[in-house]
């Protein structure tokens, strides 16, 4: 199903969570919902499923207008982030409940609630768990356990709020293939909400980064990644080095330094380069102004890469640089060395349109 | 006892256990099981035929039948209405809410003699809500069951109401969101999530009525073989100096609420275990 969501703003109070928020999404995208806490992002999930009413604009589910639907006709299927089980049923109880509080009507019989449920629970792999009570299962298990109650109901749209937010960092990963996985083979529009970067990047077709109630800007993981829009949404999405200066002829000048800035030929403003700390080269020697002097004040060995902290020697600004094991073994450097700095990939955002 | 426990300390983290175990039994020893065997130890100069001859008087049996009854039925009564009240409270803003709150406790300050003397002028045929009625309640078991409402009511509303107040509203949207009604949310969701709370302050209120005098003989009439309860028995007995008599009833009171009470506790039990494994 897709869903479109026109202009539509939401206050609590004075504290306006959404501020005229427009988005379409097309039926069967998994879409990830990015953005810091207090951002509006659960508020905009909560509003698609009908949880929480909207001040101004309006949501279609295939062009249709379900502004006005209770949640209980829109056939959305919501997990929660703690999980929301019901701890006095079992799991299986838990998962057959969308079936069973069905009018009579269109409920189905008891032999084909069962096998429906045993077929989730297969999904989720948790067919041997099905007479647990929650509080008897890890907290992944109870993860899976609600969305295949949210699955049970044959949702037109699945609606996840932080789902994996509160499981280790292993459990978390497995589950987000899985999910990826499961909307591979039921294509069922997905949305979930997420403050996990990573998570974003991994998992969704899509990203709608989300700021201070407002979009900044919806793309493939690799577009937001790679062609940021604002400074906001480059600096969400992963760890960032900051250089202050003046572009002129197509670089970034700040005194001596300068860094080159070829999309930027005809600029002469005062402006801002991001670099990624993976794009931050390091040198033994000053070999030309493209590299300013550093001193090494930490460096972290984390697995497989190498964190180096730097201290600019001309203004003190602090700089962080990320290599390979291998590409740092080869530098023979070490805490207190004075060393060069070469920014590779250089982002530029003019301060007029954005401030910092 | 003091030997097995040396024998079978283990080392924790929580301090105390010695001293804070051997006050808890010092405690309940001369508070609860001392004041409790005396009555045993009086009964016992008793002969058994005596003893037997005494609690199974006509006067007696009529009695337990409509003290446990009645304290049954108020108990029930009080369960469904406090769960209500504790409902509205915590569930709707509206004004003078704390006020209503307060008043839950009040059947809790005032004198149960107060409130005796209020609900029989009250509910006697010319009283002011007797009146409207063309049967009495004053004088009846129905009057009886009134005022055992009346004193038992703040314990189930104080306990359902911090339950209700910590149920998560996350399960309830969980149930809308796959299409229960409200209806339906209540019945399947909420209420299952009290009920334990509500067997804790049914057990309380009932246990409460059981022991009530002071509001009771007022309304009740105390009408040998109709409207009077056990514990007026075993008042009129102390006032005939029969304490020995009065013992031997106290112990089918006992005994009966003691079985009562394990009873509701086993289901308590069972009910909790799906809860906290």
């Amino acid at each position: 199903m897709s869903i479109q969501v026109k202009n539509v703003s939401k206050s609590f109070g004075s504290f306006q969570a959404l501020k005229d928020i427009s988005v379409d999404i097309e039926s069967g995208e998994l879409i990830a919902l990015l953005g810091p806490s207090g951002s509006g992002k659960t508020t905009l999930l909560r509003i698609l499923a009908g949880l929480e009413g909207l001040d101004e604009g309006a949501i279609y589910f295939d062009g249709e207008n379900i502004t006005n639907v209770s949640p209980k006709e829109r056939k959305v299927g919501f997990v929660f982030q703690h999980y929301a089980l019901f701890r006095h049923m079992t799991v299986f109880e838990n998962v057959a409940y969308g079936l069973k509080v069905r009018p009579r009507k269109t409920r189905p019989s008891k032999q084909e609630i069962a096998k429906k449920v045993n077929e989730l629970l297969e999904l989720v792999k948790l067919q041997n768990f099905q007479d647990r009570y929650p509080s008897q299962l890890s907290g992944g298990q109870r993860q899976r356990v609600a969305l295949a109650r949210a699955l049970a109901v044959e949702p037109k749209v699945l609606l996840l709020d932080e789902p994996f937010g509160a499981l280790d960092a292993k459990v978390r990963k497995e589950l987000r293939r899985w999910l990826r996985q499961l909307h591979n083979e039921f294509h069922v529009t997905s949305i979930f909400v997420t403050h996990d970067q990573e998570e974003a990047l991994d998992v969704a077709d899509r990203i709608i980064v989300m700021n201070n109630g407002k979009i900044e800007q919806i793309g493939t993981p690799d577009e937001v990644y790679e062609n940021p829009k604002s400074p906001f949404v480059y600096d969400f999405l992963g760890n960032v080095n900051i250089f202050r200066g003046r572009l002129q002829n197509g670089k970034l000048r700040q005194g001596q330094f300068e860094i080159s800035a070829p999309n930027y030929l005809d600029s002469h403003d005062e402006a801002v380069g991001y670099v990624r700390p993976h794009d931050i080269q390091i040198e033994k020697e000053k070999v030309d102004n493209e590299t300013v002097a550093a001193k090494i004040t930490f460096i972290h060995i984390v697995g497989p890469t190498v964190q180096i902290e730097l201290k600019r020697e001309d203004n003190g600004e602090f700089l962080e640089a990320e290599l390979t094991k291998e590409h740092y073994k080869n530098l023979e450097i070490q805490k207190g060395d004075i060393v060069y700095v070469r920014p590779k990939q250089l982002k530029v955002f003019i301060p007029e349109d954005f401030s910092i | 006892m003091e030997l097995s426990l040396k024998r079978r300390k283990k080392t924790t983290i929580i301090p105390g256990f010695s001293l804070t175990f051997g006050y808890t039994m010092l405690y309940l020893s001369m508070i609860v099981l001392l004041p409790l065997s005396m009555i045993i130890v009086n009964t016992l100069s008793m002969s058994w035929s005596e003893f037997y001859e005494t609690i199974t008087h006509p006067r007696a049996v009529a009695s337990y039948k409509l003290s446990f009854g009645t304290a049954f039925v108020a108990g029930l009564i009080n369960v469904f209405f406090g769960t209500m009240i504790a409902w509205v409270l915590i569930r709707y803003e509206f004004p003078g809410r704390k006020i209503i709150d307060g008043l839950v406790d009040l059947p809790f300050a005032l004198p149960t003699a107060v409130a005796g003397i209020a609900l029989t002028t009250l509910y006697a045929p010319n009283g002011w809500i007797g009146q409207f009625f063309d049967f009495k309640i004053s004088y009846t078991p129905l009057g009886i069951i009134i005022a055992l409402t009346f004193i038992g009511l703040p314990f189930v509303v104080r306990t359902v109401q911090p339950v209700l107040q910590n149920l998560s509203k996350e399960v309830e949207e969980a149930s809308a969101s796959l299409g229960a009604t409200r209806f339906q949310t209540f019945v399947k969701i909420i209420l299952p999530e009290l009920y334990p709370a509500m067997i804790t302050g049914f057990s309380l209120a009932f246990s409460r009525a059981l022991g009530e005098y002071g509001s009771v003989v007022f309304i009740a009439g105390n009408m040998p073989m109709k409207t009077e309860i056990t514990p007026l028995i075993i008042m009129t007995k102390l006032e005939q100096y029969d304490y020995v008599g009065a013992t031997a009833i106290a112990i089918v009171m006992l005994s009966g609420s003691f079985i009562i009470l394990l009873f509701i506790n086993f289901i308590q039990w069972r009910m909790n275990r799906k809860f906290y494994h």
